[in-house]
């Protein structure tokens, strides 16, 4: 309802004042350039997210100071912690970082957007900054129209400081004018009754502007101006603090429980910092003249006061709020369950981790993954294995006979409750992302909508499978009973492998060693074959059930080989590392055919398996 | 280091194919000085190993890693004509 009436409620506002005031003209077309500004800015740094950025984030999360330090330095870089808290919320999406991780973020990027303060007080309000603006302008102008993105993104960024200078200058000339008609300063209110009133007009600038850095340039221009009383802009600095967390709380409304919660976390952060800075301004305001004469800040600069100020109430919320980051992820995870769903739904997925190629593909693997472990489950009950006590493990149960084990445990409808959706979800997401044309980004997709394919091809196979495994699995021909749990214990064993080779952590190696188990599943249907034939030809078994069984051992030869080829992406692509070398290397059907004869086999088998000599040395 | 060795890498430098092929070089080289290491340690283990089975499997495994060294050491050639 709000969000219908208060467009058209602001517009007439604006409306009236640009009507009646020349001078309020001025300062809403600084503002409306100021914002213009940031958002050129954001597009800017945007076009060099494809990477660095988050490679950068991957590394320097490992613990809540490093995460501080990330938000602190690359809001003070970037001049934008909207966008600082969008990547948070986003890598929080994709699984990439943590929520304490996150959760430092955001409290560094608080404390990093006190340096717009800084610049603007010290700098901003001192010189003539609109002969700044317009080479920038220019030259960002000139830079947007070359070909190539970094150029595009330095062209944005110059062109967006252009435009947050001119802002500024169009702002603070503004007030200027606009004193001598108004005295703003007439409506001052002192006390906390004031303090709550401006409060309270902070918040609701932020919210309008959806930007607590304009709310701040605008504070200060009209301080500067002496439009407000310096305890009022103190009041409305803080208000612009919680009215700031409005973006990322909209960012969170579509993003999954992990990026929800970092929202409700900057939520209490900002509540907290402000809750206590108003309860103690006064002695805030004592120890921030204590800073400005140490400084040598002169006592009547009140801009530069209020930009110590703003960075002591932060650094204040910080101090007290970063020994209780474990307790506030406890009670977000509290607050904030995951959902538990009858059909399993995409966790990763989300607006929020397709801002990014690094997220969206961290998301699709992880997704994968999720779908790959689903797909060994069902597999492994398909093929009538039990699991061991501890969980990790699994064994083949003799006295199963392919019947399904119970009710919700058929192939299709355990397919339909766990991997169907996703499944859908990740083809939708890779179809719908906008970078998926990019070269490497590109193609980690791609061979991550291949492994998906493979994986739902593994569940089918399995499907057909199953049907001849209840037949015969029960039969009283020997012959065919033992040739079906051969098939089973194929399957069995390609999984252990696959477990093996992803517990081994060794990089793209791991990737690469799967390559010999592909051999091994070649090789396995190749004998398999030829017992078949034998059997047929011995009349141990019938036609119908040598034509059975040799179809099913090409479904099992699928089946490996999918779950093997779906897990050679996974494990590469977790590992980014060489990973496009390990695929020039990496070994097709006609390669591992030809390997063993062209290489070692002869040579090796001569020394190892005949003579039993060990000491030849390898060529 | 010569005037022309100086050039040569200021043209990698400028030259985004060319970056980027030679960041292709030395992934490779990465990558099979790796899979040389790995082939070693397997040769080492078969020339303990006793049981039958495992060494059967472990020669697949050595010639495997042994193919794809060579289509390593051919595809690095290719890189570096």
């Amino acid at each position: 309802m709000s969000r219908k009436i208060l467009p058209p409620v602001i517009l007439l506002i604006l409306t009236y004042g640009l009507w009646i005031s020349p001078d309020f003209n001025t300062i809403c077309a600084g503002v409306a350039i100021f914002l213009f500004g940031m958002l050129s800015l954001e597009e800017g740094f945007n076009a060099f997210t494809g990477g660095t950025l988050e490679r950068l984030l991957k590394r320097v999360t490992s613990n809540r100071w490093n995460s501080l330090g990330f938000g602190l330095i690359s809001t003070a870089l970037m001049q934008t912690s909207s966008l600082v808290s969008v990547i948070a919320i986003s890598f929080l999406s994709a699984g990439l970082i943590t929520l304490a991780a996150g959760i430092g973020i955001i409290f560094g990027a608080n404390l990093g957007t006190t340096t717009g303060a800084w610049l603007i007080a010290g700098f901003g309000l001192k010189v003539d900054i609109a002969r700044y603006a317009m080479p920038m302008l220019v030259f960002g102008i000139v830079l947007i129209f070359q070909p190539g993105k970094k150029f595009k993104g330095a062209g944005y960024i110059l062109f967006g400081l252009g435009l947050l200078f001119l802002g500024i200058h169009y702002m603070k000339e503004g007030f200027d004018v606009f004193k001598d008609s108004i005295e703003l300063a007439r409506f001052s209110v002192s006390g906390y009754r004031g303090v709550l009133l401006f409060l309270f007009l902070g918040i609701i600038a932020t919210v309008i502007m959806q930007s607590s850095h304009a709310t701040l340039v605008l504070i200060l221009t009209a301080l500067a101006a002496q439009q407000i009383s310096y305890e009022n802009a103190l009041a409305l600095a803080i208000g612009a603090n919680v009215g700031t967390t409005i973006t990322a709380i909209l960012s969170s409304l579509s993003a999954n429980e992990a990026g929800k919660r970092l929202a409700g976390a900057h939520l209490i952060f900002n509540m907290v910092t402000a809750s206590l800075s108003v309860a103690l301004i006064y002695r805030l305001v004592e120890l921030v003249d204590y800073a400005a004469l140490q400084l040598g800040i002169a006592a009547n600069d009140y801009t530069l006061k209020l930009a110590i100020f703003h960075s002591i109430f932060n650094l204040l919320g910080i101090v007290i709020m970063l020994p209780f980051i474990n307790y506030l992820v406890t009670g977000l995870e509290r607050l904030i369950p995951e959902k538990t769903l009858k059909v399993d739904q995409p966790k990763y997925l989300s607006t929020e981790s397709a801002e990014f190629p690094e997220t969206a593909i961290e998301a699709v693997k992880n997704e994968t993954r999720r779908v790959f472990d689903a797909a060994i489950d069902i597999i492994l009950i398909g093929i009538g294995s039990v699991k061991t006590g501890d969980g990790t493990g699994f064994h083949l149960d003799d006295s199963f006979t392919g019947q399904p084990l119970g009710e919700g445990f058929s192939i299709d409808e355990m397919y339909a409750k766990r991997i169907k959706t996703i499944y859908s979800a990740i083809v939708a997401f890779i179809s719908d992302t906008e970078f998926s044309r990019r070269d490497e980004q590109s193609a980690n997709l791609q061979w991550l909508r291949e492994a998906n394919m493979q994986i739902v091809e593994a569940i089918k196979d399995t499907k057909h499978l199953q049907k001849n495994l209840q037949r015969y699995l029960v039969s009283s021909n020997t012959f065919i009973r033992k040739a079906y749990n051969q098939l089973r214990e194929q399957i069995a064993s390609t999984i252990q492998d696959i477990h093996e080779a992803q517990r081994e952590k060794d990089g793209v190696m791991d990737m690469l060693s799967l390559d010999a188990l592909k051999h091994f599943i070649d090789e396995s249907r190749d004998t398999m074959t030829k017992e078949t034939t034998q059997l047929i030809a011995l009349r141990k078994i019938s036609p119908q059930m040598g034509s059975s069984l040799l179809n099913d051992i090409a479904y099992t030869h699928d089946i490996s080989l999918n779950l093997a080829l779906s897990a050679q992406t996974l494990i590469g692509v977790a590992e980014r590392e060489l990973l496009q070398a390990a695929r020039t290397v990496s070994l097709d059907n006609n390669e591992r055919a030809s390997a063993p004869a062209q290489t070692l086999s002869t040579r090796i088998g001569e020394r190892y398996t005949n003579s039993g000599a060990k000491t030849g040395e390898h060529p | 280091m010569n005037i022309r060795q100086q050039i040569r890498k200021l043209q990698v430098l400028l030259d985004g194919s060319r970056r980027e092929r030679k960041t292709h070089q030395d992934e490779m080289k990465t990558l099979l000085h790796k899979m040389k290491l790995k082939e070693r340690r397997l040769l080492e283990e078969a020339r303990t190993e006793l049981d039958e089975d495992k060494l059967a499997r472990l020669r697949t495994e050595i010639d495997m890693l042994h193919a794809q060294r060579l289509k390593g050491i051919k595809a690095l050639k290719e890189l570096n004509e």
